[in-house]
Formats: structure tokens, sequence, C-alpha cells
């Protein structure tokens, strides 16, 4: 694991020199095509070669599952495809989902990089990681708009959790999060809250998830989450699109969005560290074995492009630190001091609880803690979907509103959720809810959708109208509130008809949708855009796609 | 350096008229027949046997090193594949199609034996002690509160004392570390799945037990405080590896203090010596008074399994792993490997006995 390329070379470059002598006609070959320079055979050239020299794979290729922050490094990333010749397939999901792939033997990948390795060792049942090595390093931190910090006091100060919690309590500060169950950031705070409101440093565990006053306690804080996500680098986007006092990312979002937020003339935000209450995502990046040694060739020779000096300033000038001692002079700008940003405290991270406390909590999360969510699904059910649409459909909506199926992935409903589907094609065909959060009530509105029958055209804009004046019917500030659009076709544009209403109710409802067959990603975009929603392919697997969707409330 | 570099040269010179010699006499086929495949490391024409198994995280960078590998490969005709598993998840895990096992303790070849049987060899090929690691700030700390003694650069650490303070909730703004949040603690892998953290469970055991080697019948009154300790803990790490990288990668404020293996430092700074060089001033390795020792035994379970173990106890192997990887072997004792780690005991003289296999599972059991 710690075999530097150096030493590796020196030897190589060695025993190179001693073959000849010995007449055996070797070569020192790694396998691997050493980018400059001249043969290696006396220790002098071993040495001038250093470590900054690129190990090519022409001609690898690897696919990486990763956590969506390091969206943030596709540039990075496009040229370490470059350097090393190995072409790379990012593929950004939530680090619960990441940890669940990973229990699967992850099949489809060659690599994970997760936002922290807690999900690596939860999830790697199977023993296939090697090679797992942390790229950088991200505190999960509160970034709150800065005129807020200030008047609330946190400006320069030594804050807790708790004091954050007293803020959201007198209704003086909202925030957003990510979804603890589907999202690294958001469960790191997650436990953060419970450590904080248990007074407890350490050692959490199952009886006082079950404490009365606990369970009170953090329902009241998580009613303060004015938007989930299932993702952090979206809820850094969400956040810009909209109108919050703050929320809860990795110190390297908060930069990123900073920068933006300057760059518009607006409000940046200001860092808050809770002592009680922070965590670290190390970003590990670990090669998922499946005997194949191209393959881990190609990823070897990425990572260690990670690694090199190069590369890891450029991913400190990211605002992701690459040493727990501080940060570079070079990029000692991003990290800007004004927003609160302090490099040089020691990150104290709180303890995270035992696997098994863990993945209790993160139940107890989904089911009972957080606001409940309201979900309005609109599924197409115009004559396109015929066939297989409607097959998949189906499929898709049984392993959300099946309990046993949604549990598998932290999606199960929760205490309080309203579930509704809107049947429609160019008309509304049928509205349908569940009479309750239960297992049977779901299953029950699972057994209509199965049963229900393709009809004519696709008018989304009509639906999505409808979906609203059924919101609209709640009290959503109890609510998590989303409308799941789900159609596979060109829709007759009525755009018009829809804003009136969008206008008429003035709610903060997100519009997901999920696209299928030829579905016109334009339209649906621009109902994303006017809601703070956003649009997800389903086209490679449905049921995938509205799992994300979910996550999100 | 250049001395050192001649000294290698000097031993893959004899390594590689060893190997010439075998080539010649060792009947895997003419010189002439030796062929290279594109961009490949040479290849026989008599194709090495692979032997695949399960190894401590710990030990990856041994069997990682090419050293080591050309000397199997060429000598015993080995190549050997691995898979990273804590030494007793090891044991329980589907072994089909594996050759060997290279747990880190005796204890983890006992929970073999229960469970598959006699194996067809097993050998203790590399010993190395649990030690502390920990930074500077924190050495400070502890040496104010008395629980260090030292011996030159060498520093041990009074274990009665630190169970005390570990038992006491001792936070550490109470030592005056105020820059850390939390108790004073030791993180360790999870002692039911990996070997670090079960070998300083025994260690606790056996101080929590007033120095006294732990018998059956003793369990039942130490297992709570063993549990308390532990409980305390939470998350813990599957591997000691990771462990190590955590502590090097994420400060003193993620991992104040680490259980861990001795070789672990020695091997990370002749890997990586100038990455020891800007953390050495930083980074303390404490022996904990007394210590216990983790014995890393390859388990055979079958012939090339036989034929890796014999491998391993090749000579040259042996120093090797010493010097570049720090588990002590015959070799130990002798200097140190190219770049020299502070604090590294000669001899490790305090130690405790680790309990019996019955107790230990007890205390796995316990902590499950």
């Amino acid at each position: 694991m710690y075999m530097s390329k150096q030493m590796k070379r020196i030897f190589l470059g060695i025993l190179a020199g001693m073959l000849l002598l010995t007449g055996c006609g070797a070569d020192s070959g790694t396998g691997r095509e050493e980018e400059p320079r001249e043969s290696q055979n006396t220790e002098g050239k071993a040495e001038e070669q250093e470590k900054q020299e690129i190990t090519r794979v022409p001609g690898g290729q690897i696919r990486i599952l990763s956590g969506s922050e390091n969206q943030e490094l596709e540039t990075i990333i496009q040229e370490c495809s470059e350097a090393t010749g190995v072409e790379i397939q990012m593929e950004y999901k939530g680090s619960v989902d990441i940890m669940r792939e990973l229990e699967n033997g992850a099949p489809d990948y060659d690599a994970v990089w997760p936002a922290s390795s807690i999900w690596v060792s939860m999830g790697d049942t199977g023993h296939l990681i090697k090679h797992s090595q942390s790229i950088s390093m991200t505190p999960v931190v509160f970034g709150i708009r800065e005129s807020l910090a200030e008047k609330l006091g946190f400006v320069g100060e030594k804050v807790s959790v708790n004091d954050i919690l007293t803020a959201i309590r007198d209704g003086e500060m909202s925030f957003c999060m990510t979804s603890a169950t589907q999202s690294n950031s958001g469960a790191s705070a997650y436990i953060g809250f419970l450590y904080a409101l248990l007074g407890k440093q350490e050692g959490l565990t199952s009886e006082d998830l079950q404490k009365p006053d606990l369970q009170a306690d953090i329902r009241e804080l998580l009613s303060g989450v004015e938007r989930s996500s299932g993702s952090s680098d979206w809820l850094k986007d969400m956040f810009l699109e909209g109108d919050y006092d703050a929320m809860v990312n990795y110190e390297c979002l908060i930069i990123d969005a900073n920068q933006q937020l300057e760059a518009e003339g607006k409000e940046p935000l200001y860092v808050v560290y809770p002592y009680d209450g922070l965590s670290i995502a190390d970003s590990p990046l670990g090669y998922v074995d499946h005997g194949d040694a191209e393959k881990e060739e190609a990823f070897l020779a990425v990572q260690e492009y990670l690694l090199s000096d190069k590369a890891q300033a450029e991913i400190e000038a990211t605002g992701r630190r690459i040493n727990a001692g501080g940060v570079s002079k070079e990029n000692q700008d991003v990290f800007n001091s004004d927003w609160g940003i302090d490099t040089e405290r020691i990150l104290s991270p709180i303890q995270m609880p035992e696997a098994a406390v863990l993945t209790e909590a993160l139940n107890v999360y989904q089911t009972s803690f957080k606001k409940p969510s309201l979900n309005i699904y609109c599924l197409d059910f115009s004559g396109s979907m015929s066939g297989t649409g409607e097959e998949q459909l189906k499929e898709a909506m049984a392993q959300i509103l099946l309990q046993e199926n949604a549990r598998k992935n932290f999606l199960q409903a929760n205490a309080g959720e309203v579930n509704e589907v809107v049947f429609f094609d160019d008309t509304i065909l049928d509205v349908q809810a569940a009479a309750d959060d239960s297992d049977e009530a779901l299953a029950e509105l699972n057994q209509k959708v199965a049963d229900f029958q393709i009809a004519g055209g696709t008018d989304i804009y009509r639906a999505a109208a409808e979906a609203l004046e059924i919101a609209s019917g709640y009290d959503l500030t109890n609510y998590t509130p989303a409308i799941i659009l789900m159609t596979d076709g060109r829709s007759n544009y009525n755009y018009s008809n829809f804003e009136e209403v969008w206008n008429r109710y003035e709610e903060d409802i997100p519009i997901f949708s999920i696209t299928f067959g030829d579905a016109d990603p334009g339209q649906l975009e621009e109902l994303a855009k006017i809601s703070g929603g956003r649009v997800f392919d389903g086209t490679k697997d449905l049921t995938a796609a509205f799992r994300s969707v979910k996550g999100y409330n | 350096m250049k001395k050192k570099i001649i000294g290698l040269i000097l031993l893959v010179c004899v390594m590689g008229v060893i190997g010439g010699i075998y080539l010649l006499t060792g009947g895997t086929g003419e010189l002439g027949e030796e062929k290279r495949t594109e961009g490949q490391q040479v290849t026989k024409t008599k194709p090495a046997t692979q032997v695949s198994g399960y190894i401590g995280g710990e030990k990856v960078g041994f069997l990682e090193d090419e050293e080591v590998l050309e000397i199997l490969r060429n000598e015993y005709g080995l190549d050997v594949d691995y898979s990273k598993a804590g030494s007793l998840d090891m044991m329980t895990a589907d072994l089909s199609g594996r050759n060997y096992l290279f747990p880190s303790s005796s204890i983890a070849l006992e929970y073999y034996e229960e469970l598959h049987g006699t194996p067809k060899q097993s050998e203790i090929i590399l010993n190395t002690p649990i030690v502390l690691y920990t930074h500077k700030i924190v050495l400070d700390a502890f040496e104010q509160q008395g629980l260090i003694t030292k011996d030159g650069e060498v520093n041990y650490i009074d274990m009665n004392q630190l169970v005390a303070m570990i038992q006491n909730d001792t936070k550490w703004a109470d030592i005056g570390v105020p820059e850390l949040y939390g108790s004073v603690s030791v993180d360790t892998t999870d002692p039911a799945k990996s070997n670090s953290g079960n070998m300083f469970a025994a260690l606790l055991a056996d101080v929590l037990n007033g120095g006294q080697t732990l018998t059956p019948e003793g369990v039942g009154e130490i297992l709570p405080q063993l549990q308390a300790i532990f409980g305390k803990l939470g998350y813990m790490e599957t591997s000691s590896a990771d462990l190590f990288d955590q502590f090097l990668r994420m400060g003193v404020g993620a991992t104040p203090v680490a259980a861990g293996y001795e070789s672990q430092i020695i091997e990370y700074a002749q890997m990586n010596p100038e990455a020891y060089e800007k953390i050495k001033d930083d980074v303390v390795i404490l022996y904990p008074a007394p210590t216990v020792w983790s014995a890393h035994v390859l388990i055979a379970i079958d012939e090339s399994g036989q034929t890796l173990l014999k491998g391993l106890q090749d000579e040259t192997v042996q120093e090797l792993a010493w010097k570049k990887h720090g588990f002590r072997t015959g070799s130990a004792g002798t200097s140190q490997g190219e770049t020299e780690v502070t604090g590294i005991a000669d001899s490790i003289t305090q130690v405790a006995q680790v309990p019996s296999y019955e107790v230990m599972r007890q205390i796995i059991e316990g902590l499950q």
C-alpha cells in the first residue's frame, strides 16, 4: 500500500541493470508505460525521476461510482484521464447508495469514491475493496447568511450545535440539509444533532434513540429543515437558486457557493464549525477487486495521479483540504477567512456510532424523525406507455410503495407521510390517495397503480397543475412536499396554464421529473427550474431514478 | 542514501545471480524459451502457480513488495494474490479457491482450527508488538500527567493510569488539550473483526485483571469493564491499515490516539521517506507497558499455501520483512532499514501474555 513509486522504480531500474548483467535479457517494464525520459539503469537517474512521474495505462478504462461532491473535480479528472491514458467513467450517487452497491458486490464498477470511508467499511462485506486512499478532506459545516450569522452572534465565536438549535427553535433561522439516509453530509450532521441533543460526547446507543425527550427534540429540529436533497452538490445548486438562510454542507461546497454568490454580488455564507458536532469527509478512493489485473493497473495509475503533488494542489484549489496540518500558501486565498473559514483550528470530529446503532439511527430518521413527506406522483398513462413502459413504471412504483422493498434503501414511508397518485394522459384520468402511512394503505395504493389501464395523449402541465392544487390543500409547513412527474412522451405545450396555477398558489414545491422513452427534457427542465426541482434520467434504470427522487424528500 | 542504494544493488545482484542460477538449473525451461510479453513482466514458459488468500491489511505493503514477490516468483514459483480481511473475519469468509490465510494472531489460528480443523501447516512468520500512535500535543499532556516513562527517545506509557483515565471519562480538556473534543480514548479496530483491536482488548483485559493473564473464571468480572471501554468508542474501523492511514491523514483532531502495530510506522517511513520526514516531529510512538505481541501466522490450506509458507520463511524475505516493513523477525534488533524511525525500541521486554483462545472467544463474543 505504501509502496512508493520512487522505491519501486529504483528497484526495478536496478533490477533491469542486474538482469542484463546476469544475461537474462529482461527489462524493467512494469506493464505500465512510463511517460518521460530515458532508461532507468542507474540509481542517479532513477532518483532524478522523482515521484511526479506519471504512470500511463493507454487503453485502460475504469468506472468509478462516486459521491456527488466530486462533480466539482471533473476538470481534474479529465486531466487525469489525459495524463494517464485511462478512460474514466464517473457515475454519481449518494453515499448510502454506494454502500448498498458495495454490499451487492458493485458488479458494474471498478472503483468507489464516496464522501467518507465509513460507507466503505460498512458496505464492503465481501472484502472487495483494495488500495483505498483518502484523496482529500473536508469538514461538514453550517453555512449561514453572513448578516444572519452576525445577528446570531456566531461570527468569530465558538459555536455549539445547541447554539444553532436555539436559533432554529426561536424561529430565527431555517436551514437546508441533505437527507441523512441518502447522503453523507446529511447523515454526519444528523448524528451531530443527536449527540448535542443528548448532551453526550460519544457512545450513542440504541437506548438513546428510544428516549422520548430526544425524539421530541430531534423532530422539532428537523421541522426547521426547509428543503432536503439526496445529494450535497445539488443542495448547493438549490441553495443558490432559492432564498434560504443556511445550509449544512461540506466546507468545499460552501466555498464554491460563496465564489458564485460573490460573483453575483450577493451576500456570502459564513462558515460555522460547531465544536460538538463536526465531522470530516475523507473522500476515500478504493478499487473494487473483480479480479481484472488490467483494471487494477488502470485504477492505480489514476489514484497515483490524483495523489500527485500537481493534482493535489489543484484539488486543494477547489476548497478541499489535502493535509490535516493546514492549507498551502498558494491556496490560502481560496479558504477565505472573511467567510469564517478557519484552516488553523484542529478539526476534532464527533464520533460516528457503531454500525448497528448507525443503521438504526438512519432508520428512525427515515420513519419517524424527519418531516413527513408529501408525495404527489403524476403518472403518465398515455397510449405510448403501453407495453414495457407501463410494466417498468408499475415495477418502479412497487419499489417505493411496497414497504418491504423501500426499507432496503432507507426509503420507507415516514410517520404522517402523504402519498397521492395522479393518473394522467392529456386529461386527469383519476386521483388516488393512500389512506394513511401504513404498509397496508401503501400496498393498496400500489395495487391501484398496478391495475390501472393505459389511455390516450399526453399533457404533463395539466397533471402538474392538478398535483399543485392537491398539495395546496395541505398545510405544507408540516411536510417536505414534492411533485414527482413521470412521463415518456412529448407533451402538448400548455405551460401557460400551469404557470397560472403555479402563480396562484405561491407554494415552494419542487417538481421532480423522471424521463422515460423520448420525453422532452426541455419541457421538464422548465418545470424543474420554476419550482427548484430536478430532472432525472429514467431511461436506463427507472427504478433507480425513482429511488433518487424519493431521496430528495 | 547512496551507500544504501549500493547495498541494495548488491542485494539485488545476489538475487539476480540466484535467479540466474535458478533459471539455468531450475528446470523451468531453458533461457532461450523465456519470452517477453508486450508491456509485461518477464514471463517464463511455465507459468507460476497462483496462490490466493486473505491477509490482514497491515501486511498489504509486505505482499505487494516487488522484491518479496520476485523471490516468491523466481525461487518458489508463486504468484501471490490476496484479499484484505480482518484476522477473525477471514476465518468465517468463503474459503473456496483460497490457498492460504495470513491473519495476525495465534488466536485466529485456534479459531480456524475450531471451524475448519487442523490446517495443512501453520507457522508464525512475523511478529510485531501493539503500540499506540499519537501526536506531540497528546504526548506532552500525557507526560504532564505522569503517564510517560522515557528511555532515550523511546516512550513507554503506563497502561494502568491510561485505563483509569478512560474509565473515569477524563476529558481531553481536563488534561490540558482543549483543542480536542470529547474524552480520552484509544481508537482501535473492531476487536470482533480485526486483530489489532482484538490484541488491544487482550492487553486491556490483562491490565484490568491487575496484570495477571485472564482466566476463564475471571472473564465474568472483567468483561463488563471491557464492554464499557469499547462501548464508548462508537464506530470502529475493521482494518488496522485503514485506521493507521486515517491516523496519519486526518490529524490529531480526528484520531488523537490509535492502537496499531509497531511495524506500520516503520513500513510507512521506508516506503514514503519524504512524507515521513514531514510528520516525524509530530507523530509519536508509545509502547504500552506492558504490551502484547501480535504473531502473524501463515495458515496453509493446501500444498501451494505450504509452498508460500516456505517462501515467506526465506532468509532474504525475512530480512526484507524487518528492514522494509517493520516486522520483527530473526533479523530484528539489527539495524533499521534505509529510513531510521525515531523512537523505536531496540527490544520488546515488557510483554503481557495474551489470554487463551477460550477466554478471547468470550471477550470477542462479549464485545460483538
